[in-house]
């Protein structure tokens, strides 16, 4: 068990043995009761077919929420950046959530992306701006530069001002300076 | 600047140590392997976030332990620091100041400033160009600490872009079409952005330090040995003007893009420079003897010195590891007229016989036995 948590993300050896005692001290309706929550999860939670963010419908709440502005798309790296920014209650557009960055040494190409999809979308549907909102790191730079290439000739394309740290991940950023950065997006030339 | 006090714990062979400096040099004697230079390298590790002889942090923690620390008290003329590190054998380093955990290394970097000195740096003139490229790099470090994050940034792209590279000449192999040109291209304009940052700054910093690196050079030899040194950028760098570098960068790729295709490795770039240091214009690699070539150091040492002094302001530390033993009178005596009392000297040795009476008198002298320091 100890061995299985440890693959968590940000759970280190000794996060895994406390959580481990735990499990082990509490009575056996309760850990059936978190197992299954788990794995009913699992089973229940897939990706949008729209914009690939966590969905436990086949389209999320977001892509069939009439009251977005469907004519925007902020499009991010994971599903976590998706949560940061609806946090900030700032932004009314939809999403298009890539699945991770270009990454040669981790052999993710654009092939392995959700960028493809990215691309029909903008070219089908009568899209006015397409926001990107990722990371400054080097391979989000490139992701930023390879998209913004394959979207310019449909429409505007805007990228996140990041006031953020270097080596920042969105989700790190606070409320504020994410509301500031979408403010703040400017054009890609 | 002057480092008050030292605490490693489980650093290399320390378990736990508490040292206080108490005057502006500071002898470490002891026999071989007792921890000397580990204790430079400690100094050397707050300095620079890098150490010139370990190539993870697993290395650097006391065997067997899981985390080892070093913090520090510095004097600067803006008022007292408090430096910890925070190493893992297993993750990643934590760094602070005055008991603040910093969520950026980089702020770590520039607050303490140390010139390293040991016998090993004699490979900066004997060895191969990728030693003279990580000096220059540490140097460039300190004196502009936002370097630390455009040399990880480079090597990065470098990393990725080789990545692809072989991709693309394994599916070439196997007759398959490579990974689209559009993702090359763009690797190619970071590399060339990125690379020329670093390109320029090597040139700016190679500029400041040469002429003060050729003053000593002469004092030292007290003849009239003239010391060139010459930056050879792979990529030439014809002005100091960003697009321009930017350009000559890429139009360099597109040249030898079929070889870098072959090799499915990156051939163009700042990690192919070299510095050329020549004595009377023969390579001081093939003309020197050894003393000669122990000159050329000392006087690149002491340039180093005097450079971040002017940049930072205030003397750096100089850690002199085993040579200043190795060094002949005349040579002893100019580096320790330049130091005096105003840079902060720790120097390691196993004995005190080679030393001037005079300036022994007036150091602090601390015996080193297995991880175990005693006055
Ligand atoms: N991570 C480590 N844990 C325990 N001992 C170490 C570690 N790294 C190095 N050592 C020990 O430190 C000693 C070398 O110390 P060093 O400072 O290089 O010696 P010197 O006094 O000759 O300069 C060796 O005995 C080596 O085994
Ligand atoms: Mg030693
Ligand atoms: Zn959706």
């Amino acid at each position: 068990m100890i061995e299985q948590l440890q693959r968590l993300p940000g759970v280190g050896p000794k996060t895994a043995q406390r959580l481990a005692l735990h499990i082990l001290k509490r009575s056996e309706s309760e850990v059936q009761a978190l197992a299954q929550a788990i794995l009913e999860a699992k089973q229940q939670v897939g990706l949008c077919s729209v914009c690939f963010h966590l969905s436990a419908e086949p389209v999320c709440e977001i892509c069939r929420s009439p009251n977005r502005d469907s004519h925007t798309i902020c499009v991010v790296a994971d599903s976590r950046d998706v949560i940061a920014l609806e946090k900030t209650r700032e932004y009314r557009g939809k999403y298009h959530v890539l699945g991770g960055l270009i990454s040669p040494m981790d052999g993710i190409g654009p092939d392995q992306l959700n960028i493809g999809q990215l691309v029909r979308r903008v070219s089908k549907q009568d899209t006015k701006e397409v926001i990107l909102a990722i990371s400054p790191s080097v391979e989000g730079e490139t992701t930023t530069l390879y998209i913004g290439q394959l979207v310019k000739p449909f429409t505007k394309v805007t990228r996140i001002a990041f006031g953020l740290p270097m080596g920042g991940d969105l989700e790190y950023a606070d409320e504020v300076t994410l509301a500031r950065a979408l403010e703040g997006r400017r054009e890609l030339d | 600047m002057y480092l008050k006090t030292l605490h490693l714990r489980q650093f290399r062979n320390y378990r736990e140590q508490q040292i206080a400096f108490s005057a502006p040099k500071t002898i470490l004697l002891g026999d071989n392997a007792q921890g000397k230079s580990n204790l430079l390298e400690a100094v050397e590790l707050l300095a620079t976030l890098r150490s010139h002889r370990a190539l993870r942090d697993r290395e650097l923690v006391l065997e067997g332990e899981p985390i080892g620390q070093i913090t520090a008290t510095l004097e600067r003329e803006t008022g007292t620091v408090d430096l910890a590190v925070l190493l893992r054998s297993n993750g990643r380093r934590t760094v602070s100041l005055n008991g603040e955990t910093l969520r950026r290394q980089l702020d770590f970097l520039g607050v303490m400033n140390a010139v390293q000195f040991s016998s090993l740096d004699l490979d900066l003139v004997r060895g191969g160009p990728g030693e003279r490229r990580s000096w220059l790099d540490t140097l460039l470090i300190q004196l502009e600490p936002v370097y630390a994050y455009i040399l990880q940034q480079y090597n990065t792209v470098l990393r990725q872009r080789n990545a692809l590279l072989k991709q693309r000449r394994r599916s070439e192999e196997v007759g398959e079409t490579p990974p689209d040109l559009e993702q090359l291209a763009i690797w190619d304009a970071q590399l060339a952005a990125i690379g020329s940052r670093v390109i320029r700054r090597r040139a700016r910093v190679l500029d400041r330090l040469a002429p003060l690196a050729q003053t000593w050079h002469q004092a030292i030899s007290s003849s009239t040995e003239q010391l060139e040194i010459c930056y050879a950028p792979n990529v030439q760098l014809e002005q100091d003007d960003p697009s321009v570098v930017q350009q000559t960068f890429l139009d360099k790729l597109a040249q030898r893009s079929i070889a870098e295709q072959h090799q499915g490795t990156t051939l163009v770039g700042p990690h192919r420079d070299e510095v050329e240091f020549t004595i009377n214009q023969t390579p001081a690699r093939q003309y020197g003897s050894q003393g000669q070539q122990r000159t050329l150091v000392l006087a690149l040492k002491l340039a180093e010195l005097k450079l971040i002094e002017s940049v930072v302001g205030e003397p750096p530390l100089l850690l002199l590891d085993d040579v200043l033993a190795e060094l002949d009178l005349n040579r002893q005596n100019k580096l320790l007229e330049t130091i005096q009392d105003r840079f902060q000297t720790l120097i390691t040795t196993t004995h005190l016989g080679s030393f001037d009476a005079q300036w022994l008198k007036s150091s602090q002298i601390l015996t080193v036995r297995s991880g175990h320091i005693e006055e």
